[in-house]
């Protein structure tokens, strides 16, 4: 049969138990047993090549691109291990069908079964290693499925979380490490990377590829320091615990050993991690299982001291202890899936797994008893069970083994660990079903029918058959396995009950006698045991797991804690390191340009500007203060332009930086007159220092690269030669708006239109919500003066208008050609109009207001809309330019553009979004009654203390607008 | 000429008329009553686009002498910003009609903000990349403080466009430099002028502000702190838009601005890119460890797989951009579920986000917690789901490129992240059996999504619908 099949038969199956359940559990279970079985067939045809040496292949391109090749190989390892997960999986299904009870979903069960027998299959045929650990996880997953789907476990949450964080945490880890391996080899199939040890071992990448990988291995096959795991994952259900945890998916990780063995194996990184983790986690598990009561846990920890065994030989590096590793497999694998059985069968009929409430049960539950017995006595090593061989094996290599320069240490630890085994394996025993009976049991306890015995029995049976007949019955496919582990000759063993006196034999005698003598003195040492502080796993791993979860809210929550400054500090910050980065790798050429001359005055003018930014940000709180300082910095800036020969934007910017002071000014009067204290010192002193330093690196930068020559000349020079030939203007900024980059100006026109309209828009749905009541009720924070508007200024502004609206004028004719325009004349116009509201207030400027400000705004766009469609009459492109000379006789020449017409329009649309976001922001401050509305009006009250009138929680009802 | 070009762009151009003309339609009729029909109206034609664009098999076409770029790698990112778009919208109807949200701009925003991003992906010139993206952004910045009368929600937005102008004023910064050295914005120009070991000063100032702002879009620390606030702050729905398209419109154009403009300097901007993935991938894994609200934990879920993307985009060859397209493209799938998910979960009519709430869910609904469960595990990249394999090509293209030390930094990361989605499925299935239980009401279009990305994990790993072809003819052409 293929491979292909083998492997996906019980993926395949995994449907039916589902589906047949409501045909009766039996249907179910059988649906599960014959897909085993089919396996398992197919399987066993392959038997003759592989126990003669031969590998079976099947190749299948998945994803190329990945390197992910469902490649499957069946050698003597992968052909142990299917066996012992396909045999033991069907004795199992038999097994499950009568332990769950009626209530249990059992053909949920059914299916996750298979999925995680398929999941492993796949494991032990995989032969690249990217699908290996495709299966690997789907292990660790369907067996959070199968313990999942168990309902009633309050105490096994914490274990199945456990599991699944240790073990699938292992596994990532592990994905790194294969993709190293993967990397050094230049394949990510399996029968590749056993040819490249040297490439492998000699690659600086090794020790973390080791790492990574053994980190997965130690992780599923629950290797000290990651035991904690498993025992506490057997609140899952027995079949369940018997399947994963004791016969298959935590012997995934020795597998992996196993299979890796020939690339990894044999350096003394090797050893040590491997060997002494084994060692550790061997004799620590021992002594745990001794004192353990509930029958599972006490199991369970013996797997653990097992599983250990098994480790330490594969990290001996040498074939022999590999032969002795896999003999080992075979033989944990029937006794202890028997004994989780027999635990199961006490558990089902007891009603309790505690073995202080347990005792004298070899009357009560005779076949139970035989089947325990057997394999216990095979567990503590006791001859002619399979145990025993194995164990001796074992201990034979440990003589041979020197960790650090000493003989001693493996061989004591692996005699104590062989000593606690055997005591555990002899208090599961006796403790269970010797001793005397019990006057009660939670229930009535007698043997089950054959349907659970069975299972266990057969388990049994082979544990007598190896033990006596080991060399013919577990030797050919024992031999096939570890040929298959050491990739090379295997050199001569026997696996023979009786080797004659060896050291390993006086070891053993040792060890059952010590166990013996240990379970006599059980009670006491258990008195000592529980007085004893000893670090308790779970709780190591919850206070770990608390202790992160909290360092990482510290952190998270210090460093995300809402404040807009901080996250602009990090930003700021970052940015900075980076651009010291830049600067250390960069190659910076010679200062190509001299800087030019300072004389006094701009120095003085630029100490002013410095001065007057450090003052901002000492008096910010202050809004009145700030907004004069920031007065000072725009109008040093447009005196900086001046000097620096750019007339034109010096003009610009005045105006902008009139009419925004304008607009400012306007709003304070709505605002506290200090904003609120918002930053400690602290902070103060810690954005201080990444503003300087960023500050700092900004103008260093801007300094250096003016130094130094662009990729290219500047393009002042094409604007220079063609302003006049091109534009028709001498003012060169002017003919870049208007001409050259018309289109821009055009857009930005219609968005400051648009800007304005929001402003109006947010007004007036402000203005129309149940904010006006309050704006209409509120109370100033001061007294307002008495002449709101005093007869001075209000004259003086009126003899401005026409002046300043003149002057507005003369700034748009001349623009063309000399410093002006359409921009700044309609800055300069809608000044001559603010003084007006300010002067003479809202209510009297409204009242003379000959046109809409929504329509100038209009009316500006479309003037320079015409414009620009008015050149496709002559069969150019929108708004190309063109100009004339006009001589009307009492005036001078005259020049004519179009693009002075456009610039009317640009004037239009500044002058009406300019009045357009005054008035909209000066209806805030309409209230009804104000005393002084009107020009030079007096309030009478001016002298008297304010009156308390309604504060703004009173809302007076609202009236239409005048 | 100028036909060809605005043939070239004609899907923009059709979804930007079509978001203004129903801007128009709805002021002038019903308004919000228009909501749902917008939202249908506004999906289907970005699948209609998207399906459009994806049979377009048409090669390279350069519009507006060489600013807008329409190629296989540009279609790419554009059929999976609109699908994944698309989908969001639908799965947000239901809840924003209950909630009263639904109002004829957001579909709309949603649709100008898609504009933006293909704007980005196609940007082939520094001007219309910054237009793409700003139109992008203004669009984000509305959506994100949606609901008005909500102190997070308009928080949110005020911070995510403050920091976002910063970010953007960095970028802008930075393309000045660039063409202040290299004398054009053209990326084709500055491609011919940026040679590894010939990058003068200035040009890398200009290129590591660049980053800057781009890190800022596609959240990599340290540039990511605002994720975390408007992930939570806004509507569910918009974290959920927030956590897909835009991401891979900003990857997309970060990929595109490296490859295209500075194709020659890899060396010069490798390190910084490295730099940027392992704080991302550490950050988002350990910080979301301490997340209760199950929308900030999406957001540094977020931040840590736009690490992993990064990676790929490190490895600075064709395999490493291939990778980083596919991780898009599943992370995407992944997300829409997942929030679909998050949408579904509420008590009493209320959105419920605390993942305390999923505690024993899956005893109420089994079928949607596995289909959770299947998720979760992606988003880990627990193999065998597709998250894994999107993980796994991001590695070995970074391994490949010699980012040998990135890559084990990034398994060191995944491990750590993937306790916070273990720990969701396992409330879920072992939590302590919770007083308040949460209801997941679903519409069909939130089931259909939840189901269909879980199944999409499993059924990847078979049939890919042609994305990898896809991915790999895009990569092709952006890298050569």
């Amino acid at each position: 049969m293929s491979l292909f099949l083998i492997a996906a038969l019980p993926f395949l199956g995994a449907i039916f138990p589902a589906l047949l359940i409501r045909a009766g559990r039996n249907a179910s279970a059988s649906a599960a047993g014959l897909t085993s079985f089919l396996a398992f067939t197919g399987l066993m045809i392959h038997a003759p090549t592989i126990l003669s040496g031969g590998v079976v292949t099947a190749r299948f391109d998945w994803l190329p691109g990945l390197g992910l090749n469902a490649n499957f190989m069946l050698d003597g390892l992968g052909f142990l291990f299917a066996t012992l997960i396909l045999g033991i999986g069907m004795l199992i299904i038999l097994y499950a069908r009568f332990y769950l009870s009626r209530h249990d979903p059992m053909g949920q069960f059914y299916t996750y079964l298979l999925l995680f027998q398929g999941a492993m299959v796949g494991v032990v045929l995989s032969d690249n290693i990217l699908l290996l650990l495709v299966f690997w996880e789907l292990t660790s997953l369907s067996s959070f499925l199968l313990i999942g789907y168990w309902k009633h476990l309050p105490a096994g949450r914490q274990g199945a979380r456990m599991a699944l964080a240790v073990t699938g945490s292992g596994g990532l880890a592990m994905i790194a490490g294969m993709l190293i391996l993967g990397h050094i080899v230049g394949s990510y199939d399996l029968s590749v990377i056993l040819q490249n040890k040297e490439a492998i071992q000699a690659s600086p990448w090794y020790l973390p590829a080791l790492l990574l990988i053994l980190l997965g291995c130690f992780t599923k096959s629950a290797q000290f320091p990651f035991h904690f795991w498993l025992p506490h994952a057997m609140a899952a259900p027995t079949p369940v615990s018997a399947y994963l945890h004791s016969a298959t998916m935590v012997k995934a990780g020795l597998f992996l050993m196993a299979r890796m063995w020939p690339v990894l194996a044999g350096t003394p990184e090797w050893f040590y991690i491997v060997a002494t983790t084994g060692l550790v986690t061997m004799v620590v598990g021992a002594v745990i299982a001794l004192f353990k009561d509930d029958l599972k846990a006490l199991l369970a920890f013996s797997t653990v001291s097992q599983l250990g065994l098994i480790t330490m030989l594969l990290g001996f590096g040498t074939k022999i202890a590999a032969v002795a590793a896999v003999f080992h497999i075979v033989n944990h694998a029937t006794f202890k899936a028997a004994l989780f059985m027999s635990a199961g069968i006490v558990d089902h009929e007891t009603g309790t797994r505690d073995i202080k409430l347990l005792g004298g049960l070899r009357r009560m539950m005779p076949i139970t008893f035989g089947i325990a017995l057997i394999a216990g006595l095979s567990m503590a090593g006791i001859p002619p069970l399979n145990g025993f061989i194995s164990k001796e094996m074992m201990l034979e290599e440990t003589i041979h083994t020197v960790w650090l320069d000493s003989q001693l240490v493996v061989p004591a630890l692996a005699i104590i660990g062989a000593l606690f085994s055997a005591a555990y394996s002899f208090r599961y025993i006796a403790h269970t079903f010797l001793g005397p009976e019990r006057e009660s049991y939670p229930h009535a306890p007698h043997d089950p029918g054959p349907g659970l015995w069975l299972s266990p029995a057969i388990l049994v049976f082979l544990v007598v058959i190896i033990g006596l007949n080991s060399a013919t019955v577990a030797g050919p496919i024992v031999k096939a396995a570890a040929g298959a582990v050491v990739g090379g000759e295997l050199p001569e063993f026997k696996l023979k009950l009786w080797h004659g006196f060896t050291p390993a034999l006086y070891m053993s005698i040792v060890a059952v006698l010590g166990g013996l003598l240990l379970l006599a003195l059980h009670g006491h040492l258990e008195r000592v045991w529980n007085n004893l502080p000893r670090p308790e796993a779970k709780a190591i791993f919850d206070a770990v797991i608390e202790a992160l979860t909290r360092l990482s809210r510290t952190i998270t929550d210090g460093l995300h804690n809402g404040v807009i400054s901080r996250y602009a500090a990090i930003m700021v910050a970052f940015t900075v390191g980076i651009g010291y980065y830049a600067y250390a790798t960069g190659t910076t050429g010679l200062p190509t340009r001299v800087p030019l001359e300072a004389p006094i005055i701009p120095i003085i003018g630029w100490i002013c500007l410095v001065v007057a930014t450090l003052a901002i940000m000492w008096f910010h709180r202050n809004r009145l203060l700030s907004l004069v300082l920031i007065g000072v910095v725009g109008l040093i800036v447009s005196m900086a332009f001046n000097y620096l020969s750019a007339p034109d934007l010096a003009l610009t910017q005045i105006s902008v930086e009139v009419v925004t002071m304008i607009l400012l000014l306007l709003s304070l009067n709505f605002m506290p007159t200090e904003t609120p204290v918002d930053s400690t010192k602290a902070r103060k002193l810690r954005d201080a220092a990444i503003s300087i330093v960023a500050g700092l690196g900004a103008g260093g930068l801007i300094y250096a690269l003016m130094l130094r020559d662009f990729a290219f000349p500047t393009i002042s020079g094409y604007h220079l030669a063609n302003s006049y030939k091109g534009g028709g203007g001498t003012n060169v900024v002017n003919v870049i708006l208007v001409d050259f980059r018309g289109f821009d100006t055009f857009g930005e026109i219609i968005v400051l239109g648009i800007a304005a309209l929001v402003i109006f828009a947010l007004a007036e749905s402000v203005l129309s919500s149940n904010v006006r009541a309050y704006l209409l009720n509120r109370k100033p924070h001061w007294p307002q003066s008495g002449d709101a508007h005093p007869l001075m200024m209000v004259v003086v502004t009126r003899v401005m208008m026409p002046i300043a609206l003149m002057v507005g004028a003369y700034i748009f004719f001349r623009g063309h050609n000399q410093p002006g325009g359409g921009f700044i004349a309609g800055l300069v116009v809608a000044i001559a109009f603010l003084m007006q509201y300010m002067a003479s207030g809202y209510t009297w400027t409204i009242e003379r207001q000959r046109f809409y400000y929504h329509a100038t705004i209009g009316w500006g766009v479309l003037i320079a809309a015409a414009t620009g469609l008015g050149a496709w009459f002559n069969d150019m492109p929108f708004l190309t330019s063109d100009f004339g000379y006009l001589h009307w006789p009492p005036l001078e020449e005259f020049e004519w553009a179009t693009a002075m017409l456009f610039d009317t329009g640009v004037f239009l649309a500044v002058l009406g979004a300019v009045l357009l976001a005054l008035d909209s922001l000066s209806r805030f401050a309409w209230q009804p009654g104000i005393q002084q509305e009107y020009p030079m009006d007096i309030n009478p009250q001016r002298d008297a203390p304010p009156v308390p009138g309604p504060g703004p929680d009173t809302v007076i009802p609202v009236g239409k607008e005048t | 000429m100028i036909q060809a070009d605005l043939y070239i762009i004609l899907p923009e151009i059709v979804l930007a008329l079509y978001a203004m003309a129903a801007l128009l339609g709805a002021v002038y009729t019903t308004k919000d009553g228009m909501g749902p029909v917008l939202v249908w109206t506004t999906a289907a034609l970005m699948a209609v686009l998207a399906i459009w664009i994806a049979t377009q098999d048409s090669g390279t076409r350069v519009a507006f002498g060489g600013m807008f770029v329409d190629d296989a790698f540009a279609r790419f990112a554009k059929v999976a910003i609109l699908l994944s778009a698309g989908a969001v919208l639908l799965m947000s109807q239901d809840y924003m009609a209950r909630r009263g949200l639904l109002r004829f701009e957001y579909p709309l925003l949603v649709a100008l903000a898609a504009v933006g991003m293909m704007m980005m992906v196609s940007a082939g010139d520094l001007m219309s990349l910054y237009m793409g993206l700003e139109l992008q952004s203004l669009a984000l910045y509305v959506v994100a403080s949606l609901r008005r009368d909500s102190a997070k929600s308009t928080e949110a937005g005020l911070k995510y466009f403050v920091l976002g102008a910063l970010s953007s004023g960095l970028l802008l910064y930075g393309a000045s430099l660039v063409y202040g050295y290299t004398g054009t914005t053209l990326f084709s120009g500055i491609l011919v002028s940026a040679h590894h070991g010939e990058v003068s000063l200035g040009l890398l100032f200009g290129l590591i502000f660049l980053i800057s702002g781009l890190a800022f879009k596609v959240s990599a620390v340290p540039f990511h702190m605002w994720t975390p606030d408007v992930y939570e702050g806004s509507p569910t729905p918009i974290t959920a838009f927030f956590a897909t398209a835009p991401k891979v419109a900003a990857m997309g154009l970060f990929a595109r601005l490296m490859f295209d403009a500075f194709g020659n300097a890899v060396s010069d901007w490798q390190q910084v890119l490295v730099v940027l993935s392992v704080l991302s991938m550490f950050l988002g894994a350990v910080a979301a460890i301490g997340q209760r609200n199950i929308k900030r934990l999406m957001a540094f879920s977020s931040i840590a797989h736009m690490g992993y993307a990064l990676i790929g985009l490190a490895a600075g060859t064709q395999a490493g951009v291939q990778a980083m397209l596919i991780y898009l493209a599943i992370y995407v799938t992944m997300n829409v579920g997942t929030f679909a998910f998050i949408l579904m979960m509420e008590r009493d009519g209320q959105p419920v986000v605390d993942i305390d709430a999923l505690r024993q869910y899956s005893r109420r609904d089994p079928g949607k917690a596995l289909a959770v469960l299947i998720l979760m595990f992606s988003l880990a990249g627990v193999p065998p789901m597709l998250g894994f394999f999107a993980k796994l090509g991001v590695w070995q293209a970074g391994i490949d490129a010699g980012l040998m030390g990135l890559v084990v930094a990034s398994a060191i990361a995944s491990v750590i992240g993937a306790f916070y989605y273990l720990r969701i499925v396992f409330y879920m299935y072992f939590g302590a059996e919770n007083e308040e239980p949460i209801e997941t009401r679903s519409s069909p279009v939130l089931w259909a999504a939840l189901m269909g990305s879980a199944a999409m994990m499993l059924v990847g790993l078979f049939y890919q619908f042609g994305v990898e072809g896809a991915a790999a003819a895009a990569a092709a052409t952006l890298v050569n």
